[in-house]
C-alpha cells in the first residue's frame, strides 16, 4: 500500500521534471505541440499526486499502521475528521500536502489561461512545476510519508489530544494554501522577467490568485489566533512565536504588494518595488515551510527535526538569488512611466503604507531570527520577546492604519485643500467627540486613548466616504439609498470589498488595542464556597466534578459568576487527562478547556489550572476586553475579500488608460 | 529633483523612526537563551537576569501539589539538570519527557524561579528515548 503511494509519488516526480522542461522548450521556441505535450504533462503531476494523498488519506482511515505516518498520527479512536486532518498533523503529511495544493493551482491555473495563449504561462509553469519537483524530492528522498515499518503497531500513537480541535480542520490547510498560492504570482512575475514582457499583463493575471491567497493566509492567521485563544488555555490569541510571525511576514509583504499594484496598473509607477514585494513573499512564504520544519528556533509548533532545513535553506537562496539578479538584469526595462506628483497624493500615501508593511516585516523577522543572527556573532542565543514586537509594531501598525483613512480620501495625483477638509471634517469631528467621551468614561493611557481615537477617525471616514458615495448614486440615479448602496456595490467590488476589508481591520486592530492595554489577570487558590473577584466580577467556587470516557479523565470545576451581587450564570472550566492506550506506562496528554463567558464588551475567562480532592482548587482568571472584534474583524476581512475577488462582470483585464478619469480606481 | 529630495527625506525621518523603535524595544525585549548544559557549565550563571532555559522535563521530578499555583520540577539535558520553581499557569504541552523552555531568573539557590513555561507542542508523540 504504502509502496504504491511512493510509486506514485516517483511518477509524479518524473513527469513534473519533464513537464518543466517542456514548459521552458515550448516558450521559448513557440512549438505548440510541446507546449500542449508539457501542459498534459502538468495534469499527470496533478493527478498523481492527487493519486497519493488519495492513498494516504486511504491509508489512515483505514488504519495501516504499517505506515510509520499513519501509526504516528492516528489510531483505531481516533474519528473520521480527524483521521482526515491527519494528512497535514505531521511533517511528512504537511509536506505532501504542500505539493498536493501547488499542483492544484498549477493546473488550475494552466487551464485558465489556456484560452487566452497566455505567453506568459510556459515559463511560469516551468516555475511552478520546478518547485513542485523540489517539494517531491523533499517526500520521495528526505520525509517519506510512505515510509514503512517493520514493526507493525497495533492500535496506532493517535494524533496529539491538543489537535482536536474545529481548528486543527481548517487552521494547517487555510494556512497552507495561503503559503502555496504565492507561487502563482511569484512565477508570473518571474516569467515576466524571463520574457520581457513588462508591462502590466502579469499583475492583471495574478491579481486575483494573489488576493486569494492573501485571503486565506490571512484567514489562517486569524484562525489560528482564535484556536490559540480557545485551546491553549493561556488566555491570549499571539505570543510573537516565530511560527506565528511566519505567517504573518508574508501576509503583511502580499498586502504591500496588494496595494502598490494598483498604483502600476494606474500610473505605470513602483514596476521594480511590484517585483521585490513579490519575490519576498514567495521566499517568506517558504521560509515559512522551512521555519516549522526546522527545529532552528524554538517554538510550540515545531514538528520533530528532520534533515529539510538545509535543503529548504538552499532553495530560499537559489530564489532568492536567482530572481532578484534577473531583476538587476531587467532594472532598464522597468523604468517608471510617471513621476510622484505630490506628497499629498493618494500615491504617496501608498508608497508610505508600502514601506511601512514592509519595515514592519522586516522588524518581526529581524526579531524571529535574533537568536540564530547573535549565536553566530557572538556565540550566545539572545532571544526578543513579545514586548519587542508590541514596541516596534504597535506605532508602525497605527500609522498604517491611519493612512488606510487617509488615502480614501485623498485622490491620486494631487489632492487639493478644498476636497481634503471636506473630507476630514465630519470624521474628524466624529472622532475628537469619541476621545472625549472616552476621557470621560475613565480612560487615560495616552497611547491606548490616541489608539482608539485613531481607529475612530479612520473607521468614519471610511464610513462617511462610503455614504458620500451612495449619496451621490442616489442623488444621479434617483435610485433609494439601499438600491445606490446595493449597485454601487456590484458596480465596483474590488474597490468596496477593499472597504469592507478595511473596516475589518479596523475592528480587529479595536480588539487588538482594547485586549492588549485593558487585560486583567489573577491567579487564585479558592477552597469550596470561597469566591475572588477581578473588575466588576466575582467569581465564587461551588464544586468539582470528576467521572471518566473511555479516553480520558475529565476533572471540572463549577463556578458561580456575579456582576455587581448580580448572577450572570455559571462557569465550568475543565481539565481532561488523557489515557495514552499506545504507551499506558507513561503520562498522556492534557489538555485544558477553559470557560469564557464572552460578549461584544469584554470575555471572562477562566483556566482550572488544578484541583485536589479536599475541595481546594486554583485558578486563573481574565478579564480581555473587546476580543470579539478581532473574531468580527476576521469576518470582515473574509466578507470583503471575497466580494473584491469576485468575478467583475465586464471587462478585467483591459490595459491601463491613460489618465482615465471617473471613479473606477480599485481600492 | 526637489520633490524626490522631499520624497526621501520623508523616508529616512520613517527608518529613523522605525529603527529608534527596534532599539528601544530590544533593550527591554532581550533575553539571554541557554540550554541547561550550558547554564550548568559556566562559572558565573546571570543571577536575578531573566533568562530563558531549554531543556526536558526530568521524570519524576514533577511535584504539584493539587490545588495549588505551585509547581516543582527538573529539567534537564544528558546529565546535567536544573530545578525550577513555577507559578501559575502550565501549558498543556507540559509534560514529563517533553522539551520546554522556562523563562525566570536563577535565585541564590540556585533555583530557576519561572513565571512562563514554553512547551513544544510537539505536532507527534514521540517516543521517549
Amino acid at each position: 500500500m504504502g509502496d504504491a503511494g511512493y510509486i506514485v509519488l516517483l511518477l509524479a516526480f518524473a513527469a513534473a521534471i519533464y513537464s518543466a522542461i517542456a514548459f521552458a522548450l515550448g516558450g521559448r521556441g513557440g512549438h505548440p505541440a510541446l507546449t500542449e505535450s508539457a501542459r498534459n504533462g502538468l495534469l499527470a503531476v496533478f493527478i498523481l499526486v492527487t493519486l497519493s494523498v488519495e492513498v494516504l488519506v486511504f491509508a489512515l482511515v483505514t488504519h495501516d499502521f504499517s505506515i510509520e505516518y499513519v501509526a504516528s498520527y492516528s489510531s483505531r479512536d481516533t474519528s473520521l475528521p480527524y483521521l482526515i486532518s491527519g494528512l497535514w498533523a505531521g511533517n511528512a503529511g504537511s509536506l505532501l500536502f504542500w505539493a498536493w495544493l501547488l499542483s492544484l493551482f498549477a493546473a488550475v491555473v494552466t487551464f485558465q489561461k489556456r484560452k487566452s495563449g497566455h505567453e506568459l504561462l510556459s515559463y511560469a509553469a516551468t516555475i511552478l512545476m520546478t518547485t513542485e519537483a523540489f517539494f517531491l524530492i523533499l517526500l520521495l528522498w528526505v520525509a517519506n510519508p510512505f515510509r514503512t515499518m517493520a514493526f507493525v503497531h497495533p492500535d496506532g500513537m493517535g494524533l496529539n489530544p491538543l489537535l482536536e480541535n474545529p481548528g486543527m480542520i481548517i487552521h494547517p490547510p487555510a494556512l497552507l494554501a495561503g503559503y502555496v498560492g504565492f507561487a502563482i504570482p511569484f512565477a508570473f512575475a518571474i516569467s515576466a522577467l524571463l520574457t520581457r514582457r513588462l508591462g502590466d499583463e502579469w499583475i492583471v493575471a495574478v491579481r486575483r490568485w494573489t488576493l486569494l491567497t492573501w485571503l486565506l493566509l490571512g484567514a489562517g492567521n486569524i484562525i489560528g489566533a482564535w484556536w490559540a485563544y480557545m485551546e491553549l488555555g493561556w488566555g491570549g490569541y499571539w505570543a510573537w512565536d516565530p511560527v506565528e510571525n511566519a505567517g504573518l511576514m508574508p501576509w503583511l509583504v502580499a498586502t504591500a504588494f496588494l496595494h502598490s499594484i494598483m498604483m502600476q496598473r494606474r500610473r505605470g509607477m513602483l514596476k521594480v518595488w511590484n517585483m521585490v514585494l513579490i519575490i519576498l513573499t514567495f521566499s517568506l512564504a517558504i521560509f515559512g515551510t522551512f521555519l516549522t520544519r526546522s527545529g532552528i528556533l524554538s517554538s510550540v509548533h515545531t514538528f520533530s527535526e528532520s534533515g529539510l532545513g538545509p535543503l529548504f535553506l538552499a532553495f530560499i537562496g537559489i530564489t532568492l538569488l536567482g530572481s532578484l539578479g534577473l531583476l538587476y538584469f531587467r532594472r532598464k526595462e522597468l523604468k517608471s512611466e510617471a513621476e510622484m506628483e505630490s506628497l499629498v497624493s493618494r500615491e504617496s500615501t501608498f508608497l508610505l503604507n508600502n514601506l511601512l508593511l514592509v519595515g514592519a516585516a522586516f522588524a518581526i523577522f529581524f526579531g524571529t531570527i535574533f537568536p540564530v543572527i547573535s549565536e553566530a556573532v557572538r556565540g550566545v542565543k539572545i532571544t526578543v520577546g513579545a514586548p519587542f514586537f508590541n514596541q516596534v509594531n504597535g506605532p508602525i501598525f497605527l500609522a498604517v492604519i491611519l493612512l488606510t483613512g487617509l488615502c480614501a480620501l485623498i485622490g491620486w495625483r494631487r489632492a487639493s485643500i478644498k476636497n481634503l477638509v471636506r473630507g476630514f471634517l465630519w470624521p474628524l469631528a466624529a472622532a475628537v467627540i469619541l476621545g472625549i467621551s472616552l476621557v470621560i468614561s475613565g480612560l487615560r493611557e495616552w497611547y491606548a486613548l490616541a489608539a482608539f481615537c485613531l481607529s475612530g477617525f479612520v473607521l468614519f471616514s471610511i464610513l462617511y466616504q462610503w455614504f458620500r458615495e451612495v449619496k451621490a448614486r442616489h442623488r444621479i440615479k434617483a435610485e433609494n439609498y439601499f438600491k445606490a448602496f446595493w449597485d454601487l456595490l456590484g458596480v465596483n467590488k474590488p474597490r468596496y470589498g477593499g472597504y469592507i476589508v478595511h473596516l475589518g481591520i479596523l475592528l480587529l486592530a479595536i480588539g487588538i488595542i482594547g485586549s492588549s492595554f485593558y487585560d486583567v489577570e489573577k491567579e487564585a487558590v479558592l477552597m469550596q464556597g470561597e469566591s475572588m473577584s477581578l473588575n466588576n466580577y466575582t467569581l465564587t467556587y461551588e464544586s468539582t466534578d470528576q467521572y471518566d470516557t473511555q479516553s480520558k479523565t475529565v476533572v471540572s470545576a463549577t463556578l458561580a459568576v456575579y456582576n455587581k451581587g448580580k448572577l450572570l450564570g455559571k462557569l465550568i472550566p475543565e481539565k481532561h487527562f488523557h489515557r495514552n492506550h499506545a504507551q499506558p506506562l507513561t503520562e498522556g496528554a492534557t489538555v485544558t478547556e477553559v470557560a469564557i463567558r464572552s460578549t461584544l464588551q469584554e470575555d471572562l475567562y477562566v483556566i482550572l489550572i488544578s484541583a485536589d480532592k479536599n475541595g481546594r482548587a486554583a485558578f486563573k482568571v481574565l478579564v480581555n476586553p473587546l476580543v470579539n472584534w478581532i473574531w468580527i474583524g476576521g469576518g470582515f476581512l473574509v466578507l470583503g475579500g471575497l466580494i473584491a475577488f469576485w468575478p467583475e462582470r465586464q471587462r478585467q483585464a483591459t490595459p491601463r488608460q491613460p489618465a482615465k478619469k471617473g471613479n473606477r480606481d480599485e481600492h | 529633483m526637489l520633490k524626490r529630495k522631499r520624497f526621501i527625506f520623508v523616508g529616512l525621518i520613517i527608518i529613523v523612526a522605525a529603527g529608534y523603535l527596534g532599539f528601544v524595544g530590544f533593550q527591554s525585549a532581550a533575553t539571554y537563551y541557554y540550554t541547561v548544559s550550558e547554564l550548568t557549565g559556566q562559572e558565573s550563571p546571570a543571577y536575578g537576569q531573566t533568562i530563558r532555559v531549554n531543556g526536558w522535563v526530568a521524570p519524576g521530578s514533577v511535584e504539584q501539589e493539587p490545588g495549588s499555583l505551585t509547581l516543582r520540577f527538573t529539567i534537564s539535558e544528558g546529565n546535567q539538570s536544573l530545578p525550577v520553581i513555577h507559578q501559575g499557569v502550565v501549558p498543556d504541552a507540559f509534560k514529563v519527557g517533553n522539551e520546554v523552555v522556562v523563562e525566570g531568573y536563577i535565585d541564590q539557590n540556585g533555583i530557576l524561579q519561572s513565571n512562563n513555561i514554553i512547551a513544544k507542542c510537539a505536532s507527534k508523540y514521540v517516543p521517549e528515548r
